[in-house]
């Protein structure tokens, strides 16, 4: 375990403002896909909240529109409390970059840039200077240290992933949206992955939203929320495997 | 399955793949025009015209051998025996043998001269009527030496009828003549009595055998047998056009030289687009190909697969492309003889070798850049195939880069020849040189690149911009697809200022050797009248203020040299002047001197002299137009050979060895007063088909036509080029759509996308412009040197700052457009889709 950084750790909740707040929100693809339907959810800050469901359950999709990655058909997002549901791409994207870290299944680094660049990049894009010792810091967490100037094509798969959530957190985002982060990584990999999440959340009070079809994988959350057809139906605090593992199996026989 | 599986995929890429079909549609359009020239300058069938009617013609072998090559064709006529039509008159089969003679004949009417195909053959003898196709003759047969037929359009042209007295100039001489008779078809010429015109003609020029039905075979192999021995030819069929018009059909060999001209570059530029293009499509299927060699398909397979996928495309493209070949040529063909490098009477075959060859050339073609460019991803492990097609970027492999520096160093020599061949043959290795240059950047490109753009990077001031920085980034990190546009866009620079820049070198160089070498301020021409006609010259130089006058004409001459240790024979044009040459021309003489210029002489250009180790005093051998090897006492050395050629003959030397004796025009030097020339302009106003044309001597003196021929090379050329250029950018960029994406979803917004795309294309032009002109450099500068003396070529300035203009408009055009089209998906829509 590295020593705590010698930058100040994330702001806390001013005034107790969720970190992101989500208010009857509905997404139809057309013609008639209801992928979201009617959602209401409160992620509070320093939380780490785990998204479960059945596949084609909503749980990309949900996340989309919470990161304002995708718009909503109908109803509000807030971001640190912000609506980002009705801002067009350019503002959305701006807001995004600095309040939003996203990690992906499939990593999505850029291939030409050194895992330093790519983990720099949305500062650089927002015309922030990366703060060194930060940077230094995070990579030095996720276990990178060693490894700035390479590309990502010369990494492993969990140290992709893990070069993808250093990226997330760069600018200090209010929320880190992960979308089957260890999806496609081996166990002993999405362990470490996992590890590393409740440590940012446990050390730096950041707070966490992560999609997972794995019970185990979810009960290391604060809260589970499970999904079905675009709703949310179930919402468990501090989790176990074991219940998870039979709510899901209720829901696949329903 | 293999098929299946290629069409398929064939179908998802389709831009990439609509690059390399342009590619190939253009390269086969060029290469089966190319093959249209080439095949017509070696057996089209010149059309036999006013002698369509004899089914078997017997003359003289109008062609001179040349050892293992093509016999070049003799342009000036060569006579036959007298008594031939009577030996062959006899020989079972043959309707009627007919000698027949041509001399210069011109009808004057009375607005001037009426326009007849060769004014210098015009005139012929009354039983030539024979062998006319489908022959019509209105009145009857003149008789003795003041009366004459005339065919119906020189007819209508001087308003003549049956019983009027036409003013007729033969052989340089005007008389009154009564016109018996009007002969169609038109064509047929000016036709006297028999026994007048052979006394005019003193020569015949062949004999013309009508037959039988059915019995040409027959009679040609009788009339074979019969001159056996001789040098003699019988000509039957589409044959019969070459020894009917010498000069057309040794025109030919023109289309050969330009088809040959044509093969180096175009083929180099179709080969470089072809393989450009399909590089950039097989980039973008490297994820596929990487699955499918995940899978268990073997390298040959793979292979097999994209080369048969590319097979396909170009089977679409070169249908319409070879249909589009046959037209060029013909355009092509208008364009030469519009400029007058080609005469009128020649046609172009159309057979269907030409496009056969142009189907196989770019098959071949596409398959070997298809194999080669999936070489690598089919025999490199899979994990790194697969880790590849993820990542993107991979290094540059040693062989190509070492492969690709050696043929940049390899292009130096080759640019080497306008040093020591001053003419358009040396020129013409500027271009191949620079074009070669320019494929060796294309292999060393990328690894020259990363070593550039990572120099860049680091000296990258630290508060750029994010969209600088990411496209240095990229850049470096996409070397293989960022070198790719550099070099073909740096290939377009090279092509146009090195092909431009070598003709307008040769041309300026060429153009002041004729202006330096012309004294003579004005040309006095007399070719509507098939030749100078009598006193002419003694009343030009009676006119006050006139210095001298000089008759000139033009000939060919074969010169045999040697080439690479290869014995060759070049025809070549030569100027044929007699008397006191040097007060009309300025040879810059070396040696020697022009200034009585009688007796079998010749002057020679100081290459030449070189080429024969032959100084004034000694004899040179040479093949005269007709044929005749002659040996010529060399009177002169001169300077000037771009300006007038490589030899100057005395009337004397060509005496009886031209088609006609008679000079084509007069060279006159006056005082240059506008008096002198009104005095000029008065006397040709009382001579028909006379003209005054200004400071015009020598051959080759104004804008030589081989100016526009190279223009319209270069604009179809490069019209091919940048569409090709164009559409591999599309496709390139368009293939970046997962990247564009992945820098969205990490926070860039779209502006800021399209603003790293921008800054690329700048990069990409100012490192494309750069790269051309330092390979242009070397061939220009030797270019320069050769010809002008000057290490810099003649040109117009404005060639390089344009050029860089069209490489950035295309290098920001098309890549902005697909980045926008890119840019309208929702990212996460782009990587959902693409996994
Ligand atoms: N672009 C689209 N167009 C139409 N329907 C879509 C689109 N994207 C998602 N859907 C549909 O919306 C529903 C929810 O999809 P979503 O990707 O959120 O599921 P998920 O819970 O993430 O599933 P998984 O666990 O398999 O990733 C599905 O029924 C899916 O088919
Ligand atoms: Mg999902």
């Amino acid at each position: 375990m590295t020593a705590a950084p010698a930058v100040a750790p994330l702001p806390a909740a001013p005034d107790g403002t969720p970190a992101v707040q989500l208010a009857g929100v509905t997404r139809v693809h057309p013609p008639d896909v209801r992928a979201l339907d009617g959602v209401d959810l409160v992620v509070p800050r320093g939380s780490f909240l785990a998204v479960m469901g059945p596949s084609g359950s909503g749980k990309s999709t949900l996340l989309h529109c919470a990161a304002g990655l995708d718009t909503p058909t109908s109803g509000q997002v807030l971001l640190a409390g912000r609506e980002i549901g009705r801002l067009d791409e350019t503002r959305r994207t701006e807001l995004r970059r600095v309040h939003v870290g996203f990690v992906f299944q499939a990593y999505n680094l850029l291939p030409a840039l050194s895992v330093a660049d790519n983990v720099t990049l949305p500062l650089r894009l927002a015309g922030r200077a990366p703060e060194p010792e930060w940077v230094r810091f995070l990579l030095d967490r996720v276990g990178l240290g060693g490894h700035l100037a390479r590309r990502p094509g010369e990494l492993s798969g969990g140290q992709q992933q893990r070069a993808a959530i250093a990226r997330a957190l760069v600018a200090r985002p209010a929320v880190v949206f992960a979308d089957e982060p260890t999806g496609a990584l081996d166990r002993a990999s999405a362990g470490q992955v996992l590890d590393l999440l409740r440590e940012l959340v446990d050390e730096l009070g950041q707070t966490v939203v992560m999609v997972t079809h794995d019970p185990a994988a979810a009960a290391r959350a604060d809260r589970a929320l499970v999904m079905a057809d675009g709703r949310v139906v179930d919402a468990l605090d501090s989790p176990t495997a074991a219940v998870l593992g039979a709510r899901l199996v209720a829901l696949g026989e329903g | 399955m293999l098929t299946g599986l290629a069409a398929g995929m064939a179908r998802r890429r389709p831009a990439s793949l609509v690059a390399v079909l342009c590619a190939v549609l253009g390269g086969s359009a060029i290469v089966t025009g190319t093959g249209v020239l080439l095949e017509s300058g070696l057996r089209s069938d010149v059309p036999a015209g006013r002698l369509d009617g004899a089914s078997v013609i017997v003359s003289a072998d109008q062609t001179a051998p040349v050892p293992e090559d093509l016999d070049v064709g003799l342009p000036e006529r060569r006579a036959v025996p007298a008594d031939l039509a009577a030996e062959l008159a006899g020989l079972p089969g043959v309707t009627a043998a007919v000698a027949d003679v041509g001399f210069p004949a011109a009808v004057l009417g009375d607005d001037g001269v009426a326009p007849a195909d060769d004014p210098a053959t015009s005139g012929h003898g009354w039983s030539s009527t024979a062998l006319l196709p489908g022959p019509q003759v209105d009145g009857a047969a003149p008789q003795g030496d003041d009366e004459v037929a005339v065919d119906a359009s020189l007819a209508a042209a001087a308003g003549l009828d049956v019983g009027d007295v036409a003013r007729v100039v033969v052989d340089g001489r005007e008389g009154g003549y009564r016109v018996t008779a009007i002969v169609r078809p038109a064509g047929a010429g000016v036709l006297f009595d028999d026994a007048h015109a052979a006394e005019l003609a003193g020569r015949v020029d062949l004999v013309g055998l009508t037959t039988e039905p059915g019995a040409t075979e027959r009679v040609a192999e009788a009339a074979r047998d019969a001159v056996a021995g001789t040098d003699l030819v019988i000509s039957t069929g589409g044959d019969r056009g070459d020894v009917v018009l010498p000069g057309v059909a040794a025109a030919r060999s023109t289309l050969v030289v330009i088809a040959g001209s044509l093969a180096g570059v175009p083929l180099l530029l179709v080969g470089f687009l072809v393989a450009g293009a399909l590089g950039v499509a097989m980039t973008g299927q490297r994820p596929e190909l990487a699955l499918l060699r995940a899978v268990g398909t073997t390298p040959r397979q793979l292979r097999r697969l994209v080369a048969l996928q590319a097979t396909l495309v170009a089977a679409v493209a070169v249908v319409p492309g070879v249909a589009l070949g046959y037209l060029l040529a013909g355009r092509f063909r208008a364009l030469l003889v519009h400029i007058g490098l080609l005469p009128d009477e020649l046609p172009l075959t159309t057979s269907p070798l030409p496009a056969l060859g142009g189907v196989l050339l770019m098959l071949l073609v596409v398959q070997v850049a298809a194999r080669s460019s999936a070489w690598r991803t089919s025999r490199e492990p899979v994990t790194t195939v697969l880790g590849e097609s993820r990542t993107g970027p991979r290094e540059p492999s040693r062989i190509r880069t070492a492969a690709g520096l050696l043929l940049m160093a390899a292009s130096v020599p080759l640019a080497v020849p306008p040093l020591l061949v001053r003419d358009a043959l040396g020129a013409a290795a500027t271009s191949m040189a620079g074009l070669l240059a320019a494929i060796g950047l294309a292999l060393a490109g990328p690894a020259l690149l990363r070593r550039v753009s990572g120099g860049l990077a680091g000296r990258l001031p630290a508060r750029s911009g994010a969209p600088g920085w990411l496209a240095v980034a990229n850049l470096h990190g996409y070397a293989l697809r960022s070198a790719g546009a550099i070099t073909t866009l740096a290939m377009a620079v090279v092509f146009v200022l090195t092909y431009a820049y070598a003709q307008t070198t040769v041309a300026d160089a060429a153009s002041r050797d004729g202006a330096e070498t012309v004294l003579a301020g004005t040309t006095i021409d007399a070719g509507a009248l098939g030749g100078v006609p009598e006193g002419l010259a003694e009343e030009v130089a009676a006119v006050p203020g006139v210095d001298a006058v000089v008759p000139a004409a033009d000939t060919t001459v074969l010169l045999t040299g040697t080439t690479l240790g290869d014995a060759v024979v070049e025809p070549a044009g030569a100027l044929v002047v007699s008397g006191d040459v040097s007060s009309v021309l300025d040879l810059d003489v070396r040696a020697g001197g022009v200034d009585r210029f009688e007796g079998p002489v010749v002057a020679i250009g100081h290459d030449l002299a070189r080429s024969q180790d032959a100084g004034a005093g000694d004899d040179v051998a040479l093949t005269l137009g007709d044929g005749t090897p002659v040996q010529a006492r060399v009177a002169a050395v001169y300077d000037r050979e771009l300006g007038v050629g490589p030899v100057v003959l005395s009337a004397d030397l060509v005496e009886g060895h031209r088609t006609t004796d008679l000079a084509q025009r007069l060279l006159v030097r006056t005082d240059g007063s506008a008096a002198t020339q009104n005095r000029l302009a008065g006397l040709a106003a009382s001579w028909p088909g006379i003209a005054v044309l200004g400071a015009d001597g020598g051959p080759d003196s104004s804008t030589p036509p081989e100016v526009w021929l190279n223009v319209a090379v270069l604009v179809v050329l490069l019209g091919y080029v940048l569409m090709g250029i164009a559409n591999a950018l599309v496709a390139s960029t368009a293939q970046r759509r997962a990247e564009f994406a992945a820098l969205r979803l990490v926070g860039t917004t779209p502006r800021q996308v399209r603003s790293v795309v921008r800054r690329e294309a700048a990069l990409v032009s100012a490192a494309a412009v750069l790269a051309g002109v330092l390979l242009s450099a070397v061939p220009l500068v030797l270019v320069g040197l050769g010809f002008t003396g000057r290490p810099w070529p003649a040109g117009p300035w404005w060639l390089l700052p344009a050029t860089a203009a069209v490489v950035v408009v295309i290098a920001f055009a098309s890549t902005e457009v697909p980045a926008r089209l890119a840019l309208r998906t929702p990212p996460a829509e782009v990587l959902a889709r693409a996994t």
